[in-house]
């Protein structure tokens, strides 16, 4: 505990240097400006950053791309405001209070109301990262072949159920991402798996240029496809943030902070899935539930804090499991392993230190927003102005420098073009691209634990579903599958409504 | 229908429901489901015929359990199922009735042909262009202006600035060609195609 405390120290004065602090607010501000822009996510912004950072120090690397991940969940929140457009998917719950605000004129006043919720929501999850990221390492240690296994197949399903509307859509998308991940020389024999004698595939397809095809180029696309260019709302009064309605909603502040961090531990989830349950919760619970939906306070600050204490959720089970709770997180794993740190339960082994850097690196990407949504919101919105026709076309330059620079390969230009066109269509159709990127990051973890498990048990699947954690995952996963089938959703939801009435006597008078 | 096709159907009725946050998602007909699950179903049958034919690796008397194509064929297997689950659900929703056809949500007016015109210019610089001798800032600037004159070209000629829009394109797309090249070959030492 002393020690965990005295680490914790180190890596706060570590960071209190010039360089530090401005390779940070640098990081926040380029996601700030990347998040503004409808549809350019996080995760295309992390990858773009993590080619332009390959030459740098490890943990500097790590704190710009920290800082742009924060800075453009809280930039997204902009363009939902003022655009009715989310910024990033996760945004999407903003939308309808924040607009609403924006059109009776209190566009400044649910900016702040925004900036005030992400920096409460994120530095919620900070604490809730340095509390948990070594607990849950140390647990991860007992685990093994079997308990991978389970973990990589949970967090592709879950990515598929929930991400989205549709969850065979999703676990398809998941299944495509797992069958990617095959691709090239595999793990235990160097066998080429469907290389077609194809030499540039035996390396695989690299997750960076896949990622900033599926996010990056399919956007590009969609977004000059449309025709409609969206009007921006004036903004006139202040936008400082109010942290007198902090204390007014601190209710809401801790509850959806709690879900959000709770959303982000489920690993392929999402930032989206955090805000929309903090906002659902804050309804559910709300004195004012007509507002919602019409320029709620609270469902806005739900929303906003929800999202942003997702963020330091997604890293916990990124750093301890090395299972990236969602598709940011999962660039940011690869951006680690590029600087040569392994996350997964060895980390808190051979790097202890670093799981302490990642809270202050959280920290400080926190205090720049906050920061930054004091003095700079404003200017920030200049970039709304932007014509996409001018804009686009540089992003799309940026992608495929992005994709290309990792490995100096033009096959991943080639390859994040195919993905991207692919990506396009296939969100045309109702694909998500999230659980295609987690079958991609998981798809080795699951051929070698699966692989190993069975040499281990001598072919047999009883060690799958026998070991208590292995048991425990296999029936969530099974479990969370079959709940969307609505006959069995029914029969659980009688069965517990029954259960419910065994246990309470009816109505409270 | 019988009754226990009745019951699988009752079982996977998902309700379609529109969603385009961020830009993601857009419901497909139950025809265009159809269609996506016969394709989804033949991709994991190769899949599956694929990891079927690999090597197992006999001549180095490896563990059978550790085979290859176990995990690539058991991955065939799960899109097969699901696209069979999706056929199944498609079919239920009229997917080959009349109305099966009819988009929720058509595209918008020249969406299509806006694709095709932002896609060409992409294309030429990715396979085209990029690595294949000429300068990676000569190239960049290419793109962009060319995008640039495509894209803005209707409202241009439209306010009758066609001269200014090809001078203020090709400003912008030399400074972006430029910074672009600047920034990460001299700054961040990246190496570019």
């Amino acid at each position: 505990m002393l020690e965990g405390l005295s680490m914790l120290g180190h890596s706060y004065l570590s960071f209190l240097n010039f360089w530090s602090i401005a390779y940070g607010l640098g990081g926040a501000f380029l996601g700030i400006l990347v998040g503004c822009m409808p549809g350019l996510s996080a995760t295309l912004c992390i990858a773009l950053l993590t080619t332009l950072t390959l030459k740098m120090e490890a943990n500097n690397a790590i704190l710009i791309l920290i800082c742009s991940y924060v800075g453009t969940l809280y930039g997204g929140s902009r363009s939902a405001i003022l655009l009715n457009i989310p910024g990033t998917a996760a945004n999407a719950a903003s939308c309808a209070d924040g607009h609403a605000l924006a059109l009776r004129g209190e566009a400044g006043r649910a900016i702040g109301i925004a900036t005030s919720g992400a920096f409460c929501g994120t530095l919620f999850g900070v604490l809730c990262l340095a509390a948990f990221t070594p607990a849950l390492a140390e647990v991860a240690l007992k685990f093994g072949a079997y308990e991978f296994f389970w973990l990589a197949l949970f967090g592709v399903a879950m990515s598929g159920s929930i991400v989205g509307d549709d969850p065979i859509k999703g676990w398809l998308m998941g299944a495509l991402g797992l069958i990617f991940a095959q691709i090239g020389e595999e793990g235990l024999y160097a066998y080429n798996r469907f290389t077609f004698g194809w030499d540039q595939l035996s390396g695989g397809i690299s997750l960076i240029p896949a990622l900033i095809g599926a996010f990056g180029f399919a956007e590009v696309l969609t977004i000059l496809s449309d025709p409609i260019e969206k009007k921006l709302v004036e903004m006139k009064d202040s936008t400082l943030p109010r942290f007198r309605e902090v204390a007014q909603y601190w209710k809401t502040v801790l509850r959806s902070g709690a879900i959000g961090v709770l959303t982000g531990l489920l690993p392929g989830v999402g930032e989206d899935a955090g805000a929309w349950m903090s906002y659902a919760g804050a309804r559910a619970v709300s004195k004012e539930k007509e507002l919602f939906g019409k320029g709620s306070i609270d469902g806005l600050m739900a929303a906003e804090t929800g999202d942003m204490s997702s963020i330091p959720g997604h890293i916990i089970p990124c750093l301890a499991l090395g299972i990236p709770g969602s598709a940011p997180s999962a660039v940011l794993m690869a951006a680690m392993i590029i600087h040569g740190i392994q996350p997964g339960p060895m980390m808190m082994i051979a790097h202890p230190q670093f799981v302490y850097d990642v809270v202050a690196m959280t920290t400080l990407a926190t205090c720049s927003i906050l920061l930054f949504g004091l003095f700079m919101v404003r200017p920030l919105l200049l970039v709304l102005r932007i014509k996409r026709s001018v804009l686009m076309p540089i992003i799309f330059l940026l992608a495929s420098v992005g994709a290309y620079a990792s490995a100096s390969r033009l096959f991943d230009v080639y390859a994040m073009l195919v993905i991207g066109v692919g990506a396009y269509f296939l969100r045309k159709k109702g694909y998500q691209m999230a659980p295609f990127v987690l079958g991609l990051v998981l798809g080795h973890l699951l051929d070698k634990s699966l692989r190993r498990g069975l040499v281990l048990s001598d072919g047999s699947v009883l060690p799958f579903l026998t070991r208590p954690i292995c048991a425990v995952l296999a029936l969530v996963t099974v479990f969370t599958m079959l709940m969307y089938i609505p006959a069995v959703n029914r029969g659980v939801k009688a069965a517990f409504g029954w259960c419910k009435g065994l246990v309470f006597s009816g109505k409270a008078a | 229908m019988r009754p226990a096709a009745e019951l699988i159907v009752s079982f996977f009725q998902v309700p379609i429901v529109h969603s385009d946050s961020a830009g993601e998602g857009r419901a497909a007909t139950p025809r265009a489901d159809f269609i996506a699950a016969l394709v989804w179903i033949v991709f994991g049958a190769a899949v599956l015929i694929g990891s079927w034919r690999m090597d197992r690796l006999e001549s180095q008397d490896i563990n059978p359990y550790t085979i290859p194509g176990l995990v690539p064929g058991l991955l065939g297997i799960a899109v097969v199922f699901f696209g069979l689950l999706m056929l199944f659900r498609a079919w239920s929703q009229g997917a080959l009735t009349p109305a099966g056809g009819a988009d929720g949500r058509e595209a918008k007016p020249g969406e299509h042909r806006r694709f095709a015109l932002v896609l060409l210019p992409c294309l030429i610089f990715g396979v085209g262009l990029l690595g294949h001798g000429l300068p990676f800032w000569a190239a960049a600037a290419l793109y962009v202006t060319s995008t640039i004159l495509i894209l803005q070209y209707p409202e241009r000629k439209a306010a009758g600035q066609l001269a200014r829009g090809v001078v203020a394109a090709t400003v912008i797309g030399l400074c972006a060609g430029g910074l672009i090249t600047l920034v990460f070959q001299e700054f961040f030492l990246v190496r570019l195609p």
